[in-house]
């Protein structure tokens, strides 16, 4: 009957301010996307200094795929949490807390990152991370960028508690009920990023913070590699399974609907879970030091990771057609008209679906073992990824913010025609910059590169040419950042505009096939717990020892590569001096 | 549990299609044999790779009729061989060629432009693959993967010889007197290794203040000849002259040795 806010105001207060610090990330991360786009197709020489593109480019990466979406979607599963079990939050000063780990994390990390920007700062000299989101050592980055991130992930590690805690109240209240689908959502999506995260926790808790703090010489590139990707590809999921949420849940909602499925929602969960990370290998196929019987083990798991993605094609497109059928729609291929195209919220998912359709096939291709050679660090790979991060997630939750902000605010929506404008454009966008960046890869044109234009050869391209690609990335890159620029005047409206009674309930519908019809086992978190770690240790045992065996934990020698510590250096010399303010 | 009936068919077509993907792989890893980067070389210590027995002789070396290897450093920001300041990478047509490429700084990649040579290059790790070159061509070779503030400049470059015009010619020593008497002939005795396994001709050039001795050599597989050079001094003051020895064997590769022969009493300073 009501609105999110007036049901749970304080929650709602904490998810608002969740998605300001994710839009102000993304207004960040999309201004350096312009300046990529502009600088490396030679549109316009944006850096005098092409060293410079590399900060931009770690802050595009950073600010956009851990700052935007995860503070995103936190505040999606708090929505998720406290509307699925009819409870607000157990302690809010609890949330809060979380809210301010994460705060901290980001800020110390960002600090990190934008310093870069200046060569020289007073008192502490030169801080940077020029490390790209990937930090690979030995490129070393400013110990604040490492324990920022740290602090970030632990954040989100009581943020889950934070849920498990809600969802454990409840059961004791509700014994005999079936966890209500959006938080089996949460609660199976947490597990998996518990597990994934150990990988990422242990590369820079042991090796790469005391690393750079000194307090190790060296560290072993491959295994902190390696462990990077054991949380890089289930990170992935940790950005997709919110979206997927935002399909199973809002879609057919929006689409006058209701879902067609909720066992099989939960079974895609389910195979989210246990098969998310088993799989990061499939990262460095091209990777010295492992053996090519653990590259084949991960590519068949991520092979089998593309069944809960294909379940849900189905399910969503099948929510749908339920959905327009409820209005009026009728005929084959007729019902699509009968979908509400005027609704932001709605258009934007739906395009966000469908590209990324086309960012699976490019996938499957990324993840053919042997074929990945014709592609890895090509530029074929973003191509590939802002169909899938930048576009179905990305483009997911901005259309779903246009649902959500009137429910947070009380507020109705600042524009549907310029949200719809919006959403349209980052399709349109999206479609030239992508393809343009899937073509230049198959030239072999290398992605992270400010200058791809080199002296001893040129890349011949088969059809059209290198710089009308070029042009279609920049032509691509603009509308996107346009596309942001609008969004972020519907969300900056919205929060200015008055308050409204017109806004519709929150309440989600009960799904078509409901809980009653899913087998118990399915809500048995710890079984599938359990078999997510045990595949994960088979998966990650022996790649891991050969890898230690091999090179050493502290790795087979070598130096690290600042990309700048001197500010370690002159606070050193300041102490020995005597000079430090004490 | 409650299935719908086209779903079910939904769900067999997806299975059907990862085991149709899986197999293809296979079949590309089996049956074309297209093998991976893998585990095959010892790790080495990056710090000392001037001391490590195939990374202090990098570039080409011939194992077999037609087989090679490449040793390949990679550094902040260019290839050993390959890249500037170093020459090209060469190796003929019609062989087999092995890289074994590591790192002495950060990660970098060794990517030959235009084919599926493509692999990552870790410090204190080893990429080894083996390629096979057809036809006299030129290759670029670029690193894709991020290596620091000039990571763009990083590239390089393969040339592909035709199989009877490429040498592997060294010149392991020089035999040159330091000083002579004004008036003596001086003799420089050069050995030449021709490192290929087939019989090759070359030229070598020998420059001494300015004036140039020219003499054709043909050394056998695997084997070295000695060349000398006779100096005439007598018409030259007391000084310090320089010479030089060149291989023109129209490689990239320079391959020369040069030296200093006084004339006269050496000066005490
Ligand atoms: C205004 C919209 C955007 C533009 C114009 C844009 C443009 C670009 C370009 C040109 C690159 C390639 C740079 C290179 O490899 O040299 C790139 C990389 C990347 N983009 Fe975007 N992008 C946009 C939005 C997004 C969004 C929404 C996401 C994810 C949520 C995203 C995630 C990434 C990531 C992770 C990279 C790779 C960074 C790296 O290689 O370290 N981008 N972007
Ligand atoms: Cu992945
Ligand atoms: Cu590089």
């Amino acid at each position: 009957m009501s609105t999110y806010v007036e049901r749970f105001p304080a929650e709602a207060k904490v998810i608002r301010s969740a998605f300001y610090v994710s839009f102000v990330s993304l207004a960040i991360g999309a201004l350096m996307g312009l300046l990529q786009t502009l600088h490396r197709t030679g549109m316009f020489e944006v850096f005098s200094e092409p060293g410079t593109y590399y900060t931009v480019l770690t802050t595009h990466g950073v600010f956009l795929v851990i700052a935007f979406t995860i503070w995103f979607l936190v505040g999606v599963f708090v929505w998720a949490v406290t509307t699925s079990l009819d409870r607000g939050v157990e302690s809010l000063r609890f949330t809060w807390s979380w809210y301010g780990l994460m705060s901290l994390g980001t800020a110390l990390a960002g600090i990190a990152i934008l310093a870069g920007f200046v060569d020289d700062w007073p008192i502490v000299g030169d801080v940077s991370a020029d490390v790209l989101f990937t930090f690979y050592a030995p490129l070393q980055a400013h110990p604040m960028f490492y324990l920022g991130l740290a602090i970030f992930i632990v954040g989100t590690w009581v943020a889950g508690v934070d849920w498990f805690r809600s969802w454990w109240v409840w059961k004791q209240e509700n014994p005999d009920e079936r966890i209500p689908l959006p938080t089996f959502m949460v609660l199976t999506t947490m597990l998996m990023w518990y597990i994934a995260t150990l990988g990422v926790a242990v590369a820079v808790l042991a090796f790469l913070l005391p690393w750079s703090l000194g307090l190790l010489e060296t560290v072993n590139p491959l295994l902190t590699r390696t462990l990077f990707w054991f949380f890089g590809h289930p990170v992935v999921y940790f950005w997709l399974m919110p979206a997927y949420m935002m399909w199973y849940l809002l879609l057919p909602k929006i689409s006058g609907g209701r879902l067609f499925s909720d066992p099989l929602a939960r079974v895609v969960f389910i195979l989210f879970l246990i098969l998310s990370v088993p799989t990061g290998i499939h990262h460095q196929y091209l990777d010295p030091g492992i053996s090519e019987g653990f590259k084949f083990i991960a590519m068949t798991n991520t092979m089998f990771l593309l069944l809960p993605s294909l379940l849900t094609a189905f399910t969503v497109v099948a929510s749908m057609e339920h959905g327009a059928r409820q209005r009026g729609g009728e005929g084959h291929f007729g019902w699509l008209k009968a979908l509400p195209w005027g609704n932001p919220a709605f258009t934007g998912m739906a395009l966000a679906g469908l590209m990324f359709a086309a960012g699976g096939f490019s996938g499957m291709i990324n993840a053919g073992m042997n074929i990945n050679y014709l592609v890895h660090n090509s530029f074929w790979v973003p191509g590939h990824f802002h169909l899938t991060v930048g576009t179905a997630v990305a483009l997911t939750f901005m259309a779903s913010t246009y649902w959500f902000l009137p429910q947070l605010t009380g507020r109705k929506l600042f524009s549907r025609p310029l949200a719809l404008v919006q959403v349209v454009l980052w399709f349109v966008g999206m479609t030239f910059m992508s393809n343009a960046m899937h073509r230049a890869g198959l030239l072999g044109i290398p992605r992270r590169t400010a200058e791809p234009w080199y002296d001893g050869f040129e890349f011949e391209a088969g059809v059209g040419s290198v710089g009308e690609l070029n042009a279609q990335i920049a032509l691509g890159g603009t509308l996107l950042t346009l596309s942001v620029a609008i969004f972020l005047v519907v969300v900056i409206g919205t929060a200015l505009n008055g308050k409204s009674s017109e806004i519709e309930t929150s309440v989600i519908p009960e799904p078509l096939s409901g809980p009653e019809d899913s087998p118990l086992v399915l809500d048995n978190l710890k079984l599938w717990t359990v078999i997510a770690v045990v595949l994960v240790v088979l998966a990650y045992t022996l790649p891991l020892a050969s890898i230690i065996d091999r090179g050493g934990l502290l790795g087979p020698g070598g130096r690290a590569f600042p990309m700048s510590l001197d500010s370690l250096v002159v606070l050193a010399q300041l102490a020995t001096e005597g000079a430090l303010p004490r | 549990m409650n299935v719908h009936q086209y779903e079910r068919y939904w769900l067999i077509a997806a299975l059907v299609l990862i085991v149709a993907i899986i197999a293809t792989v296979t079949y590309g890893a089996v049956g074309i044999g297209i093998a991976m980067i893998d585990d095959s070389e010892e790790t080495v210590d990056p710090d000392a790779l001037g001391e490590h027995e195939r990374f202090s002789e990098t570039g080409t070396h011939q194992v077999g009729e037609n087989e090679y290897e490449v040793n390949v450093i990679a550094w902040q920001f260019s290839y050993e061989p390959g890249g500037s300041p170093d020459p090209p990478i060469e190796v003929p047509a019609g062989s087999e060629v092995t890289f074994y490429v590591t790192s002495e700084d950060v990660i970098h990649s060794f990517s030959v432009v235009g084919t599926n040579v493509n692999t990552m290059v870790i410090p204190g790790e080893v990429a080894t693959m083996t390629v096979e070159f057809d036809e006299a061509t030129e290759y670029g070779l670029l690193c894709n993967e991020y290596c620091g503030e000039l990571h763009h400049d990083m590239e390089g470059e393969i040339i592909v010889h035709p199989e009877e015009e490429f040498d592997l010619f060294e010149i392991p020593a020089v035999d040159a007197p330091e000083q002579v008497d004004a008036g003596e002939e001086a003799e420089i005795t050069v050995t030449l290794a021709n490192e290929r396994h087939q019989e090759r001709s070359t030229t070598l050039a020998f420059e001494f203040d300015g004036d140039e001795q020219r003499e054709d050599v043909t050394v056998d597989g695997e084997s070295t000849e000695e060349v000398t050079f006779t100096v005439d001094t007598t018409d030259l003051e007391d000084d310090d002259y320089s010479w030089s020895v060149t291989v023109e064997d129209g490689m990239e590769r320079t391959v020369d040795e040069s030296g200093q022969l006084t004339v006269g009493e050496p000066e005490e300073d």
